[in-house]
C-alpha cells in the first residue's frame, strides 16, 4: 500500500485512544516525576546549593537536558498534554457504547439472557397476571421502582435502580480533565510572585517568580505587620495589617495572617515571611543629660537628626543587630538580634566636629561619648525600640483555581458513584419452563458488589413467594413438590 | 458487607500440643512488663507517661505479632485469639498514649512525622483488629503487627517533644487532610497484607520470589560496598554538620567522608550471606535438584540476623560519634541523618527478606484457615476501592490548604510529587482489574507495589528529598 498521508492523524488518534498507549504515557509520567523529585530543582533550590551538590560538568548537563527544571519543561507538558488527549481519545472510543447502554435501558429479556443470566429462579404460578401482580406487589414493598413492559400481548416487569452509576466512570475522567483545564489555564494567565512591604509604606511592584518585574494597577500597603511567638521562642503568628490603595484611595483592607489571605480583583496576597529591617529603626526611646545633668527623654529615628542645643544635633545612623566590642571600636557580629548596638553621629556646626557614639543595651554600655558634654543612656526596655518591619508577601493570579476546585467536587461525586453506588436490575417475565408448566421467571444484575446484591435478591425472592402463596393457596402445593426456589449463582465471582 | 458467612475459615485442624510459643510470649511479654516496671518505679518517675504507654503497646504489638507469625507456621487456632487479646491491649495502650499526647498539646496528633507515625499505627491496629473480627481475615495480623512493631521502633529514633504549631499548620484542613493520609495509608496497608495471603494462598512458586529477594538484598549491599569500601576494611560516610544539620562539604559537589574503622567487614559478610541463596537458588536451577532450595531457604533466615547485626552495628557506630577522615586533619561528627540513603537501603533489604520468609508459610493447614484465594482478592480490591478516594480526598484537601497557604495548589513538591504517583499506580491497578481482567496474582503483585510506594510516598519522601513538607 502507498503512503498515505491523510491517515497519519487518524493513526494518531487510534494509537491514543488505545488504553495501552495511554498506560505506557502514565507509566512515563510517573517514572519522570520521579526523577523530578530525586534531582534537585531549580528554582527552588538557591543556586548555591545547586552548585554544592552537584559538580559543575554534571549541573551543565543536567541544565541542558531540562532536568534541573522538569515540571516546567515544553517536553513535561507535552507529556501531560498527550494524557489528556489520551483520557479524552479512550473516552470518546468507549463513550457510544456505554451511552447506548445507558440511555436504551436492557428492558425486554430474550431466552438466551434468561439461561445465561447468573442470577436467576423460576416460581411455579398459576396464572401470569397472578404471578405477574405478586411479584409487583413485593416489589413495591421492598422499594423497587416498577416499570410494566407490555411486548404484544406479553407482559412482563422490569426495575432498576441507580443507573447513573455506570456513566460515573466518564465523570471521574470528566473532572480530571477539568481539573487539567485550570492548570493549564493557570499556566498561561496565572503568575505568582513575591512583594516585601516595610512597615508604612506602599508598593505595586512585583517580583515573578522567573526574576522579571510586574506593575500591578493598585498599590499594596502594610499598614503595620508583627510577630508573636510561643514562650519557647518559636514563631506562633505572622499577621500584617494591608490595605489596597488605587488612585489615592483605601478600596480594601484586612489583617491577614499564614492561612488567611487577602484577595482583591482576583489576586491573592498571603503572609510568607516576616522580618525586621536590619539597617533601620522606627523610633529609639532614649535618654540624655546636658551640662545640667537633668535627664531628658529623646526620640530617635534612622536619619532624622534631632537639635539637642542651638549649635548641636544628634542623629540615628547605624543599627547593628548584633555586635560586640574590641579596643574601643565596634564589629558586627550576626544578622540575627542577639546584642544590638545603635551608632549616633554627634555633630557641632560651631566647631564643625563629629562624633560616632554606641549604645549597647544589653550591657548597659555607651562608647565614644567620653569627650562630649552630653551624656546618653541606654533604652530601658524593649517597648522603647520600635523596629521597622518588613512583610513577606506571596502575591497569586490563579483564575483556573475554579475549574480545579470544581474539577475535585466532580471527582469526589463520581468516585463515590462509581466505588458505592451499584447498577442493580430486575427482571421478571412469566414463562414456560423446561417441563411445560407456567412459571414466573426472576432474574437480577449488579455491576458491583455482588454480595450484597445476592442478600437484596434474595430478599425479595422471599417476598415474591410470599405474596403468591398469599393469593393463591393452591400454588402453594406445587411449590412444595419441588424446592421453592433456588439461587443457581453460576459464574459469579 | 455479607462476606462473613463466606469467609469463615473451615475450622483448623485440632492444635497439637502448641503451647510452648504461647508459654514463650507470654513469658517475654510478662518478663519486659515486669524490668521495665521495676525501671519506672526504681527512679520513681510517673507511670502513665507517653514513652511507657508506647512501650506497653510495642511489648503487646510484638507478642501479637510473633503470636500471629506462630500462627501462621503451625496453624494453632489457639495462637489466634491470644494474638488479637494481645493486639486489643497493645491498642489501648497505644489510644492512652494518643489521647495522652492530645491532652498535653491540646490538639490532635497530626504535627511532625513521629505524631503521624504514632496516629498511622494506632489506625492500623484498628484496621487490624476490624478486618479479623469483621471479614474473619485472622492472619492479616502477621503482617500489620510486625509493621507496627517497626514504626514504634522508628519512633524512637524520633524527636519526640511536644512542639507547637508552626503557622502554616494552624489550620481546619490539617486536620481533614491527615486524618484522610493516616486512613488511606493504613487501608493501602490492609490491601497489602491481604495482597500478601493472597500470595501464600495462591498456589505459586516461591522460587523466583527467592530469586528476586536475593538479587535485591545483594544488590543494596554490593552498592554500599562498592562505594563506600575503605582499605583495611574501614566504611566510609558522609561527615555531618550537627549544626546546620547538613553534610559537610569541601568542594563544590564534594562531600567530605569519614571512615568508620572496621564496618566495612560487616557489610561484606552480609553482602556473602545474601549470596550464598542466590547461588544455591541457580545450584538447585542447574542439577534440578531442590534440597539445596530448603538449604538456601535456611541461609535466607541466616541472612537476616546478618543483616540485623549489621543494621544495629551501623546504627550503633554512625549515631553520634567522630571519626577521623581520610581528606581532611581532625575528627568529624556523622549521624543516622547523613546517610539516609545506606540506611533506606538496609531497612528495605530486611523488610523484603521477611517477606520471603512469610511467603514460605505456605503449608497446607494453613491454606484451610485462610479464606479462599478468590474471596482474598476480592477483598483486597474492595480494600482499594475504600483506599482510593481517601487518597483524592487527601491530595484534594492539600490542594486546598497549599492554596491558601503557600499561594498555590500544586508546586511540584516532592511530597506532592509522590502523592501523585501513589495515586496514578492506585489508579492503574482499578484500570488493569476493570478494563483488562487481572486478578490474582498480577493484582497481588500491583497492591503489592502500591504499598511499596505508599510507604515511600509517607517515609521516603521525609527522611531522603528537600522539600516545603518538611514537618512531616
Amino acid at each position: 500500500m502507498a503512503f498515505n498521508v491523510l491517515s497519519i492523524p487518524k493513526r494518531i488518534y487510534k494509537t491514543l485512544a488505545n488504553l495501552r498507549t495511554g498506560v505506557v504515557l502514565l507509566i512515563i509520567v510517573v517514572v519522570v516525576s520521579a526523577l523530578g523529585t530525586f534531582i534537585l530543582q531549580r528554582p527552588v533550590t538557591e543556586p548555591e546549593k545547586m552548585q554544592a551538590a552537584y559538580s559543575p560538568q554534571t549541573l551543565r548537563l543536567l541544565d541542558r537536558l531540562t532536568l534541573t527544571d522538569v515540571f516546567h519543561s515544553w517536553w513535561f507538558l507535552s507529556l501531560l498534554v498527550l494524557v489528556s488527549l489520551s483520557i479524552i481519545f479512550v473516552s470518546v472510543e468507549r463513550f457510544p457504547n456505554a451511552w447506548r447502554f445507558y440511555a436504551r435501558p436492557y428492558r425486554r429479556t430474550d431466552a438466551h439472557f434468561r439461561s445465561a443470566n447468573p442470577y436467576k429462579v423460576e416460581l411455579p404460578t398459576k396464572s401470569a397476571e397472578q404471578g405477574l401482580n405478586a411479584a409487583e406487589r413485593a416489589m413495591k414493598k421492598l422499594g423497587w421502582p416498577i416499570e410494566r413492559i407490555a411486548d404484544g400481548s406479553e407482559q412482563s416487569l422490569y426495575s432498576e435502580k441507580r443507573r447513573f452509576s455506570v456513566m460515573a466512570v466518564y465523570v471521574i475522567h470528566a473532572s480530571l480533565l477539568l481539573i487539567f483545564l485550570g492548570g493549564i489555564i493557570d499556566g498561561v494567565f496565572g503568575y505568582s510572585g513575591f512583594m516585601s512591604i516595610p512597615q508604612g509604606q506602599q508598593r505595586n511592584t512585583l517580583e515573578l517568580k522567573n526574576g522579571k518585574k510586574k506593575q500591578l494597577p493598585f498599590f499594596v500597603k502594610c499598614v503595620s505587620a508583627g510577630q508573636e511567638n510561643y514562650a519557647d521562642g518559636s514563631p506562633k503568628k505572622w499577621w500584617s495589617n494591608l490595605a489596597v490603595v488605587a488612585d489615592g484611595q483605601e478600596v480594601s483592607s484586612k489583617q491577614i495572617v499564614v492561612n488567611d489571605p487577602l484577595i482583591y480583583h482576583g489576586l491573592r496576597f498571603y503572609q510568607a515571611s516576616y522580618w525586621i529591617d536590619g539597617t533601620k529603626i522606627d523610633g529609639l526611646r532614649i535618654g540624655y543629660a546636658g551640662l545640667d545633668s537633668k535627664v531628658v527623654p529623646l526620640e530617635l529615628k534612622t536619619g532624622q537628626p534631632v537639635e539637642l542645643d542651638a549649635n548641636t544635633t544628634v542623629t540615628l545612623v547605624e543599627f547593628l543587630p548584633d555586635a560586640f566590642v574590641r579596643d574601643g571600636q565596634v564589629f558586627k557580629k550576626s544578622d540575627s538580634i542577639e546584642n544590638l548596638a545603635f551608632g549616633l553621629d554627634v555633630v557641632n556646626r560651631a566647631d564643625n566636629s563629629s562624633t560616632r557614639v554606641w549604645l549597647f543595651p544589653a550591657e548597659g554600655q555607651v562608647v565614644g561619648a567620653e569627650n562630649l558634654k552630653f551624656q546618653f543612656q541606654n533604652p530601658k526596655a524593649a517597648k522603647d525600640i520600635d523596629f521597622a518591619p518588613v512583610t513577606g508577601l506571596e502575591v497569586s493570579f490563579e483564575p483556573g483555581q475554579w475549574f480545579v476546585w470544581a474539577g475535585c467536587l466532580l471527582m469526589g461525586v463520581g468516585l463515590f458513584a462509581a466505588f458505592y453506588l451499584v447498577h442493580m436490575r430486575i427482571w421478571a417475565v412469566p414463562v414456560r419452563d423446561a417441563e411445560g408448566r407456567l412459571v414466573l421467571w426472576v432474574g437480577g444484575a449488579a455491576n458491583k458488589n455482588k454480595d450484597r446484591f445476592e442478600q437484596k435478591f434474595s430478599e425479595l425472592i422471599d417476598e415474591i413467594c410470599s405474596e403468591i402463596d398469599k393469593t393463591a393457596p393452591a400454588a402453594r402445593i406445587s411449590a412444595q413438590e419441588q424446592p421453592r426456589h433456588e439461587l443457581k449463582l453460576a459464574g459469579v465471582k | 458487607m455479607s462476606t462473613r458467612a463466606r469467609v469463615t475459615p473451615i475450622e483448623p485442624p485440632a492444635a497439637t500440643g502448641g503451647n510452648a510459643l504461647l508459654v514463650l510470649v507470654g513469658l517475654g511479654v510478662a518478663f519486659l512488663l515486669i524490668t521495665a516496671l521495676l525501671g519506672a518505679v526504681k527512679s520513681g518517675g510517673n507511670l502513665y507517661t507517653e514513652s511507657n504507654l508506647l512501650y506497653v503497646a510495642l511489648i503487646f504489638y510484638a507478642g501479637a505479632g510473633a503470636l500471629y507469625m506462630g500462627f501462621g507456621v503451625t496453624g494453632t487456632a489457639k495462637y489466634v485469639n491470644f494474638a488479637s487479646i494481645s493486639t486489643a491491649i497493645g491498642f489501648v495502650a497505644n489510644t492512652l498514649a494518643v489521647a495522652h499526647r492530645w491532652y498535653m498539646s491540646g490538639r490532635p496528633p497530626f504535627a511532625s512525622i513521629y505524631e503521624m507515625l504514632l496516629s498511622f499505627v494506632w489506625t492500623l491496629a484498628l484496621l487490624t483488629l476490624v478486618a479479623e473480627k469483621k471479614f474473619g481475615v485472622k492472619i492479616i495480623g502477621s503482617i500489620t503487627m510486625p509493621l507496627a512493631v517497626v514504626c514504634v521502633i522508628l519512633m524512637q529514633l524520633l524527636p519526640s517533644e511536644v512542639r507547637p504549631l508552626v503557622p502554616a499548620l494552624q489550620s481546619t484542613w490539617l486536620h481533614v487532610h491527615v486524618t484522610l493520609a493516616m486512613l488511606s495509608y493504613a487501608t493501602c496497608a490492609v490491601s497489602f497484607a491481604l495482597a500478601m495471603m493472597f500470595l501464600i494462598k495462591d498456589n505459586f512458586s516461591t522460587e523466583s520470589f527467592l530469586a528476586w529477594t536475593s538479587t535485591l538484598v545483594a544488590g543494596i549491599y554490593l552498592g554500599i560496598v562498592a562505594t563506600r569500601f575503605e582499605r583495611w576494611g574501614g566504611l566510609s560516610v558522609t561527615a555531618w554538620d550537627v549544626e546546620h544539620k547538613s553534610d559537610i562539604f569541601l568542594g563544590r559537589g564534594v562531600r567530605l567522608f569519614v571512615t568508620i574503622p572496621e564496618l566495612g567487614w560487616l557489610f561484606v559478610i552480609a553482602l556473602l550471606g545474601a549470596l550464598v541463596p542466590l547461588v544455591l537458588y541457580f545450584m538447585a536451577r542447574a542439577k534440578n535438584d531442590s534440597a539445596y532450595l530448603r538449604i538456601a531457604d535456611k541461609a535466607v533466615f541466616v541472612g537476616i540476623l546478618l543483616q540485623l547485626v549489621v543494621l544495629a552495628a551501623f546504627v550503633m557506630r554512625t549515631k553520634d560519634a567522630a571519626y577521623a577522615s581520610p581528606f581532611q586533619e581532625g575528627l568529624y561528627p556523622t549521624s543516622l541523618a547523613a546517610s539516609p540513603f545506606i540506611l533506606g537501603g538496609m531497612v528495605a533489604g530486611i523488610f523484603a527478606s521477611l517477606l520471603y520468609l512469610m511467603l514460605l508459610w505456605r503449608r497446607n493447614d494453613l491454606q484451610h484457615l485462610l479464606p479462599s484465594a478468590d474471596t482474598l482478592d476480592r477483598v483486597t480490591y474492595k480494600t482499594i476501592c475504600i483506599a482510593f478516594p481517601l487518597l483524592t480526598g487527601m491530595i484534594a484537601t492539600g490542594a486546598f490548604w497549599a492554596n491558601r497557604t503557600w499561594g498555590s495548589y500544586w508546586s511540584w513538591d516532592p511530597k506532592e510529587t509522590w502523592a501523585a504517583i501513589t495515586w496514578l499506580v492506585y489508579a492503574g491497578y482499578l484500570h488493569m482489574r476493570v478494563t483488562r481482567g487481572w486478578r490474582g496474582r498480577r493484582a497481588a503483585y500491583f497492591a503489592i507495589l502500591g504499598f511499596g510506594v505508599v510507604i515511600f510516598t509517607f517515609l521516603g519522601v521525609t527522611y531522603l528529598l528537600p522539600g516545603l513538607h518538611a514537618y512531616a
